[in-house]
């Protein structure tokens, strides 16, 4: 028995084994679902493995205390610049009473009582930490000599009215703290690049940290949810004009991109068959087939999912558009086969002999059509991204089960009485055109290879450039309010433009210490070279132990009462109060006491309170695990192009310190080249498999030009579509070529096979041509509706599908159909072909 | 008999030190007047004596020299004595110059940076620029002295300036200043021999002398 014949007997006689297999299949399915169902909401995780500049970021993002910090902006009216200096600090405060506020930075630590008295609690190590030159030249203050010169001008200088004695005397009496922070002095270039208020003043910018216990999406609605309570109210007290509260950060992106996700989940699943469903329904007015169809697209989902989550764990959020495709390509299947199946009822036969007909004629067909698209889908193996993998495989896997399961499945649910439709409209439209093509069709040709024509020109015209988007905000979610808070601060705050992070990672202290020792002298002679514009590295905080001993041994050589001694004489030589000068006498002490041979440094992490603003500072350079660190080197330009990237890439690092070189624009940078490989040499990689596989198919040298054409063609007119309507193309959604090459070449499958082996041509064309149109409006309608998605990669990827998709649906009618009617091909030969169906003679 | 002196005493006190407050509308119409005066005499110079209790100090700090002044913003003021030293700023860049070390500060001044915000609570005694728009102004008549006193609105203002009072005389030259700053320092100034010909461009200016070491305290 032919195998059409067998699931024929099935679906109709073996109704009870079928259904108990498709319930054995949902339970299991819905089992690993709730059980394992495990979603990966890591924006980075669409990124392609693989680049350390990848990997480096995402080390960057995980293991870095910064990614808890939230940052408010209020942005006033010009006039209202007064006010808002009025208002900050009681803004500061109502951040600071929030439950979920642990830290709020207003203003540099330098300039706060509590900052510098922070300061002086980790003076000590910060010291003794210092290069062993640095060391001797800096505890000569401590010479009674030269404590007396200092105070003596010191005093002249308070005489003469300038601010530098009160700033130095507050923060360092000694004279030794200042020198310890000389290894913060390229800081000072980026903070003041990064200040707490715009230019204008009509901004002021709020870091926070809050202590929320991860970045987790979950935790990060709870936290955003306590963030929206608060903008409801923070504005109170303001009596200005309009002011607006900004709030970004990666707790708020978070908790927008997992929002957005269930969105999207919903929006594309619902969008996507109310399109599909919409469509069948006009093509075929029948209500329990499109119950049928809906059934086994959400068996297929269920399956794909179920054996997904086996295979990944985890699934990516691009991977939530996978549902919204899979229905608009699984319905292709129903409408083809039960388009056939229709046509067998129409002309007389049997519930079960018109089954096995429409698989018998279509099985073949529907194999070849999910063989491409598996393997186009499959091929985003080759993408690296975690995201597109998963995307890939499981719509080869779901589209794989849709063809088993239209094929089977869904007869389970089309009814044995069925009426003949008196008028379809759809049908007669298509009759009349088949009539019309075969019978002229260069007529046909004419129109349609003028406009594919011109098309194919504006694709390959440098002149008409394809719009790219290379930048982090091109993966955000759609009207983001992180993302409009993030520019706007950007727009307004004189930061130059993001710099590239070194992440080192060291095994001890020791080499931590020597690590950025190293980076600092050489990115150093880099600036006074002019090769990068400045630098900043937490090597002032990374304790050497091998200094912190020399530098102790050195101490014990300075005469600690005569300095004593010295400086109280310079202050009651030079008129100084001395109970200001309280901490330089316990600095004194401090340095005496690390002269004891068993002295211990305390840690500095422990010395500073949870709430100092110098934590800040802190968790910018160092990672959760004290060895994982960080530094910032400012280029001269933005790092936009490959070879100033390449640049960076080759004179920052020195031999033997391992460093990953990262930054949103540093990765997007690295990834063009692979964009472009994504575009160029993996859709030429899909369009030789298809080529091959068109080739094995047809065995027709001019059905298969005539078909490699038409995608040619297709794919021409998809890319001068999207430069004409400036959709642009962004880092991920090049991927969209080899899924229109995948899916665009069944149509031409489906009509060309029918064409070949039709014994009457007019008849056949007509029975597949509607159910193609069908298919291709379904694929398209299914893609269209990623638009709506949040996630600008999806919805891309989602557009640009369509577009493809829809030129290749008209190609295939207007152009492949003509061009094998005008090319005279064995099939229009045929005895049985219609006389009215004979070709024009122009 | 002792008792009617007393009162006496009292009553020609309180004569002597009479001051009539000025309503609202005197003091914008003395404003006015000292605005129109400073258009069209942008220049003054003076002699100074001041005395700062700086906190840091157990002993006031007394000194004395000229300052030059063009409104808005550029002036020039050099110390006499032991400890001698030149200020100038031409509104962009503040020097201060140490003749006895050989060394000089440079400070940028930017606009809203706190240097600037400094400069124009301590400069707001002789500019009287924008007085309303950056103090509460309130006022008084003694004799033919007017005293003005200023409370800054703005916060960055009132980071440096608690409290301005200033005395002109009759004919609306600054006769004297009286700061208080939030850390607790009060400067008082007193200016004398009063001059309003033009300044050359150049007291505005400042080239250090050769062999001066440069520091930039607070960065470029």
């Amino acid at each position: 028995m032919k195998y059409s014949d067998q699931v024929a007997r099935l679906v109709t006689e073996r109704r009870g084994l079928m259904w108990t297999l498709v319930a054995f299949v949902f339970v299991v399915s819905l089992a690993i679902l709730i059980t394992r169902l495990r979603l990966d909401t890591e924006v980075l995780n669409l990124l392609p493995r693989g680049f350390p500049s990848v990997e480096a970021l995402k080390v960057y993002n995980g293991e870095f205390s910064q990614t808890r910090e939230l940052t408010f902006a209020l942005l006033c009216q010009p006039d209202d610049v007064d006010r808002l200096e009025e208002f900050a600090p009681h803004f500061t405060e109502k951040l600071r009473a929030q439950p979920w506020c642990l830290r709020v930075l207003n203003g540099s630590p330098m300039e706060t009582p509590d900052g510098v008295s922070d300061l002086q609690k980790i003076a000590l190590p910060l010291i003794l930490n210092l290069e062993p030159a640095d060391f001797d030249r800096a505890v000569q203050v401590l010479q009674p000599a030269r404590i007396q010169e200092r105070f003596a001008e010191l005093r002249h200088q308070l005489e003469s009215g300038s601010p530098r004695p009160e700033l130095e005397l507050s923060l360092d009496p000694l004279g030794l703290i200042m020198p310890s922070l000389k290894p913060f002095a390229g800081n000072a270039a980026v903070e003041s690049n990064e200040p707490l208020a715009s230019h204008d003043g009509t901004m002021r910018v709020f870091p926070l940290v809050t202590n929320q216990k991860s970045v987790s999406p979950f935790e990060s609605q709870r936290l955003m949810k306590q963030v929206d309570a608060f903008r409801a109210q923070a504005l109170e007290g303001w009596d200005g004009g309009p002011l607006q509260l900004l709030i970004t950060g990666r707790s708020a992106y978070v908790s927008e991109v997992s929002i957005a996700m269930r969105y999207d989940i919903v929006v594309t699943v619902l969008g996507s068959m109310l399109l599909v469903g919409a469509v069948f329904f006009i093509g075929f007015h029948r209500w329990l087939p499109l119950l049928g169809m809906g059934f086994a697209l959400f068996l297929c989902c269920l399956v794909a999912l179920a054996l997904g989550l086996l295979i990944f764990k985890e699934l990516n959020m691009v991977t939530v558009g996978f549902c919204a495709i899979l229905v608009g390509l699984g319905v292709d299947f129903a409408i083809l086969i039960y388009g056939r199946y229709q046509q067998g009822r129409n002309e007389g036969l049997e519930h079960r002999a018109a089954i096995a007909d429409s698989i018998h004629n279509l099985g073949r067909a529907i194999f070849f059509g999910a063989l491409t698209t598996a393997v186009g889908f499959l091929a985003l193996v080759l993408s690296d991204s975690t995201g597109f993998i998963q995307l890939g495989v499981l719509i080869a896997i779901g589209i794989s089960a849709a063809a088993v399961l239209m094929t089977t499945v869904f007869f389970l649910l089309v009814p044995e009485r069925t009426r003949p439709r008196p008028h379809d409209w759809l049908l007669n439209l298509v009759r009349h055109y088949v009539t019309r093509l075969l019978a002229r069709p260069r007529t046909i040709l004419a129109l349609s290879i003028p406009i594919l024509v011109i098309l194919g020109v504006i694709a390959f015209l440098p002149q008409f450039p394809l719009a790219i988007q290379a930048n982090a905000r091109s993966m955000e979610p759609k009207n983001s309010r992180a993302g409009h808070a993030l520019s706007l601060i950007m727009a307004k705050m004189p930061v130059r433009w993001e710099p590239v992070l070194a992440i080192v990672r060291a095994k001890d202290d020791q080499q931590l210490h020597d690590y950025w020792q190293a980076l600092t002298e050489h990115w150093t002679q880099l600036q006074r070279e002019g090769k990068i514009r400045s630098f900043s590295t937490p090597s002032a905080l990374a304790l050497s132990p091998r200094e912190i001993e020399r530098n102790r041994q050195q101490l014990r050589q300075v005469d600690f009462s005569s300095t004593r001694a010295a400086l109280q004489s310079a202050l009651t030589e030079n008129g100084f109060s001395a109970a200001t000068f309280a901490p330089a006498f316990h600095l004194l002490d401090q340095l005496q006491e690390a002269t004891a041979p068993d002295f211990k440094v305390k840690p500095w992490r422990e010395e500073l309170p949870p709430s100092s603003s110098w934590w800040f500072l802190v968790d910018r350079y160092f990672g959760h695990d004290p060895l994982l660190t960080t530094g910032f080197v400012t280029s001269n330009e933005p790092v936009t192009k490959q070879d100033k990237k390449n640049e960076l890439a080759r004179i920052l690092p020195v031999p033997g310190v391992p460093t990953e070189l990262s930054g949103w624009s540093y990765t997007l940078t690295d990834l063009v080249p692979w964009s472009s490989r994504q575009l160029l040499f993996i859709s030429a990689l899909m369009a030789i498999f298809d080529a091959s596989l068109l080739a094995l198919l047809y065995r027709d040298f001019r059905l298969w030009v005539i078909q490699v054409a038409t995608l040619a063609l297709a794919l021409a007119a998809m890319v001068a579509t999207m430069k004409i309507f400036q959709l642009p193309l962004n880092l991920l959604n090049v991927l969209a070529f080899r899924l229109v090459l995948a899916i665009g070449v069944d149509y031409g499958i489906y009509v060309l096979l029918v064409w070949q082996k039709s014994r009457n041509l007019a008849h056949d064309l007509a029975g597949v041509l509607k159910p193609v149109i069908l298919a291709g409006v379904t694929a398209i309608a299914g893609f269209g509706s990623l638009g709506l998605a949040h996630n600008p990669t999806l919805a891309g990827l989602g557009t640009s599908c369509a577009v493809g998709l829809c030129w290749s649906l008209l190609a295939t009618i207007f152009f492949t159909l003509p061009l094998a009617a005008a090319a005279r091909p064995n099939a229009l030969r045929e005895p049985s072909a219609s006389p009215n169906l004979e070709p024009e003679h122009v | 008999m002792s008792r009617i002196i007393l009162i006496i005493f009292f009553v020609l006190g309180a004569a002597v030190v009479h001051a009539d407050p000025l309503s609202p509308a005197d003091v914008k119409a003395l404003l006015d007047r000292i605005r129109a005066l400073r258009a069209s005499t942008p220049q003054m110079q003076a002699d100074f004596q001041e005395q700062r209790r700086v906190h840091l100090l157990d002993q006031p700090i007394t000194s004395s020299g000229r300052v030059w002044f063009q409104t808005p913003n550029k002036f020039r003021r050099e110390t006499k004595g032991s400890a001698p030293s030149v200020t100038v700023s031409d509104g962009q860049t503040l020097w201060i110059y140490y003749p006895n070390f050989k060394s000089a500060e440079r400070y940028s001044l930017a606009r809203r940076s706190p240097l600037d915000a400094g400069l124009t609570a301590l400069t707001a005694g002789l500019s009287l620029q924008n007085i309303e728009g950056n103090y509460r102004v309130t006022g008084t008549k003694n004799g033919d002295q007017y005293l003005l006193e200023l409370d800054p609105r703005s916060p960055s203002i009132r980071r440096f300036l608690q409290k301005l009072d200033v005395t002109l005389n009759a004919d609306l030259q600054v006769t004297r200043t009286e700061m208080a700053q939030p850390n607790g320092d009060r400067i008082v100034a007193e200016y004398t021999n009063h001059d309003s010909r033009p300044i050359p461009a150049s007291e505005f200016e400042f080239k250090p002398p050769a062999g001066t070491e440069v520091t930039t305290p607070l960065g470029k």
